[in-house]
């Protein structure tokens, strides 16, 4: 799987912007309880599976957690010399190659099923309308995080972009490109997906460091669209017997 | 039903697990009627694989009688005895459309854990650690086979298991070796290590016209095996100096073409390997390459090194100095089984090959944790180890 990825900070307009997140206002809080959530829905959901997949998942999860109540070292020193809440967005970039055309893909995508499949191991996503889906993310104790995004361009056989209203729980954007690959190895597939993106609220130091939840939803949503349009399934550890039980269980 | 699993270093347990069920539509299940034990399973034996769990079941080497078929599977009937490959391989992508099975793309649920720790992710297997995919392994009454269209070959003739089983694995594994050593007409071929890996790979250098093969092991029943069934020269590593007697035996050339057939466990003698026992102890190598390091060493220049053995991570001290400087070829990888099974099938049913010279010892599933232990101390001449469930 020719795979690659890039993760970069974004400083969008104008990085002296005064340090909303961090004064306290009702915003700030409320982003920093939302990625406490992320956070701990990825360690919970992580745990309770006893998954080693969820142990990645609670894994990037902890990482959250504890970047947002401060207890983890930042990533690098070029890093923590950012002024904290500057109002960044993280995204992230990460591409595969696909061996099929590239309408077929573009055509698999918009598909509202293959969404629902391909994103299950994170959200549950429910098709609202021909360009609107709704995304649920289950947290602890009946504790939910849920926003809809609206496809706002879409290139057939190219390109789609997506959004969430900038006032949504988790304001997100995605967009997913097809290009030819080289011979006969079909379509090179990037996926991009932004959290808190410009133009959308000013986010927390702990949310504009929400990089790995974006890594890790990206990257397994790409294997596993491809593996469902190549092979017809999504590879599985259901029902997989051990001593533990069954199920993809640690 | 019953299946032996893992609980950590030199700790294999038959207990009772969930059977498996039928969960892709591609899937099939089998009811194994026979599965070896693999030297590969050692490092699993000896915690040497990152990402095992506790309660994981072991075992990549199966055959069987298919009981159950998914909904999308064309090849295969109810009541057909199949061997099963321990590669498994979607047959759709690229790789497998490049005969490259060990490197599906697909078939690896846990990808991304592979990725990070290779770059990229290989095909998954059986009972080989999370990392390469957490499927439930062979050593078990039943076994879900994914790909089912893919993977297993059905064997219509009356061949016993003994002839058959080793299909799964070793017999491609070392042809595959021996097919990477890029032998020519004159080739001398050096075999390090006589496992039933090693055996194939000497067995099938002949197949490939090698004019001389060289087998190299410390346990004389392994080289009687060698020079019995594969014509083979040998060297015992702990009463000669294996380099000395490599160029003593080529005229100073060095073997044309080298095998590791020993992989990360390599045993080896002197200070260098007592330092990698130590250092793999504390977890600053993960692997022993005392095998890899003396074939780049005996490895005639300009001649290739063929590795089927099994690594998992970093080696210290390759001495990539002389595989430069001496224009070496290295050529590895799981073995792409797929690829080798109509054609070996064929070699066996035609009586060229008979793949059971061999097993040395049977036993029942219920004593598959007495079998490891033989295996790992050599005992009792143990070379390859068929488990009935
Ligand atoms: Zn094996
Ligand atoms: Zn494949």
């Amino acid at each position: 799987m020719a795979t690659q990825d890039t993760t970069r900070d974004r400083q969008p307009g104008d990085a002296q912007q005064p340090d909303r997140a961090e004064s306290g206002d009702g915003r700030g809080r409320l982003r920093r309880a939302i990625t406490l959530l992320i956070g701990g829905v990825l360690v919970v959901r992580g745990l309770r599976r006893r998954s080693l997949r969820g142990l990645v998942m609670a894994l990037a999860g902890g990482v959250v957690l504890g970047r947002a109540l401060g207890v983890s070292p930042s990533r690098s020193d070029s890093e923590s010399a950012t002024p904290m809440g500057a109002g960044e967005s993280t995204e992230v970039t990460r591409s595969i190659t696909i061996g099929e055309p590239a309408q077929d893909l573009y055509e698999a995508w918009r598909d509202p099923e293959t969404m629902s499949k391909i994103m299950g191991h994170f959200a549950d996503v429910q098709p609202q309308s021909e360009d609107r889906l709704q995304w649920t993310v289950q947290g602890p104790r009946g504790w939910d995080a849920s926003w809809e995004t609206r496809i706002v361009d879409e290139q057939p056989g190219e390109s789609i972009v997506w959004r969430s209203p900038a006032d949504a729980m988790v304001p997100n954007e995605g967009e997913v490109r097809f290009s030819d690959a080289p011979g006969d190895r079909g379509t090179e597939v990037t996926l991009t997906i932004s959290f808190d993106p410009p133009g959308g609220s000013v986010g927390s130091a702990a949310a504009r460091r929400l990089d790995l939840v974006p890594e890790a939803i990206a990257g397994k949503a790409l294997s596993r669209f491809k593996s469902l349009v190549e092979s017809g399934e999504i590879p599985s550890l259901d029902e997989n017997p051990s001593a533990r039980g069954s199920g993809d269980l640690v | 039903m019953k299946a032996l699993t893992w609980h950590g270093k030199e700790d294999v347990r038959v207990e009772d697990v969930p059977r498996p069920s039928l969960v892709n539509p591609s899937d099939a299940i089998i009811e194994v009627t026979a599965t070896a034990i693999c030297g590969s399973d050692l490092h699993l034996y000896h915690d040497r694989v990152p990402s095992m769990q506790k309660g994981d079941i072991l075992g990549h080497e199966p055959m069987g009688e298919v009981v159950e078929v998914g909904s999308d599977v064309e090849t295969l009937e109810i009541g057909d005895r199949v061997v099963v490959p321990f590669t498994i391989s979607c047959g759709a992508c690229w790789f497998c459309e490049e005969e490259l099975y060990s490197l599906c793309d697909n078939s690896n649920p846990n990808a991304e854990l592979a990725r990070s720790m290779m770059g990229h992710s290989p095909a998954g297997l059986y009972g080989y650690s999370h990392m390469m995919g957490g499927y439930a392994g062979s050593q078990a009454e039943y076994l879900r086979v994914p790909y089912a269209d893919v993977g297993p070959i059905t064997i219509e003739s009356d061949l016993p298991d003994e002839q058959v089983l080793l299909l799964s694995d070793v017999f491609p594994t070392g042809y595959m070796a021996a097919e990477n050593a890029d032998i020519e007409a004159d080739d001398t071929v050096a075999v390090w290590g006589c496992g039933a890996v090693g055996q194939f790979a000497i067995q099938s250098a002949r197949m490939l016209g090698a004019e001389r093969v060289i087998a190299i092991d410390r346990f004389d029943e392994r080289l009687d095996m060698a020079r019995e069934h594969g014509d083979a020269e040998t060297i015992n590593y702990e009463e000669t100096d294996v380099y000395d007697r490599l160029m003593e035996m080529t005229g100073g050339r060095g073997p044309d073409r080298c095998i590791d057939a020993v992989g990360t466990d390599a045993h080896g003698t002197g200070v260098v390997a007592a330092s990698d026992r130590v250092k793999q102890r504390l977890k600053l190598e993960d692997d022993r390459p005392y095998v890899l390091r003396e074939a780049i060493k005996c490895c005639r220049k300009g001649g290739t090194l063929s590795v089927p053995g099994a690594y998992v991570g970093r080696v210290d001290n390759l001495p990539f100095g002389a595989v430069m400087n001496k224009g070496l070829t290295i050529k590895t990888g799981q073995t792409h089984v797929q690829r080798y099974l109509e054609p070996l099938l064929n070699r066996i049913e035609a009586g060229d090959v008979d793949p059971s010279f061999v097993l040395t010892h049977e036993a029942p599933l219920e004593d598959g944790p007495e079998m490891y232990r033989t295996f790992n101390d050599k005992a009792d001449g143990c070379i390859k180890t068929i488990l009935r469930p």
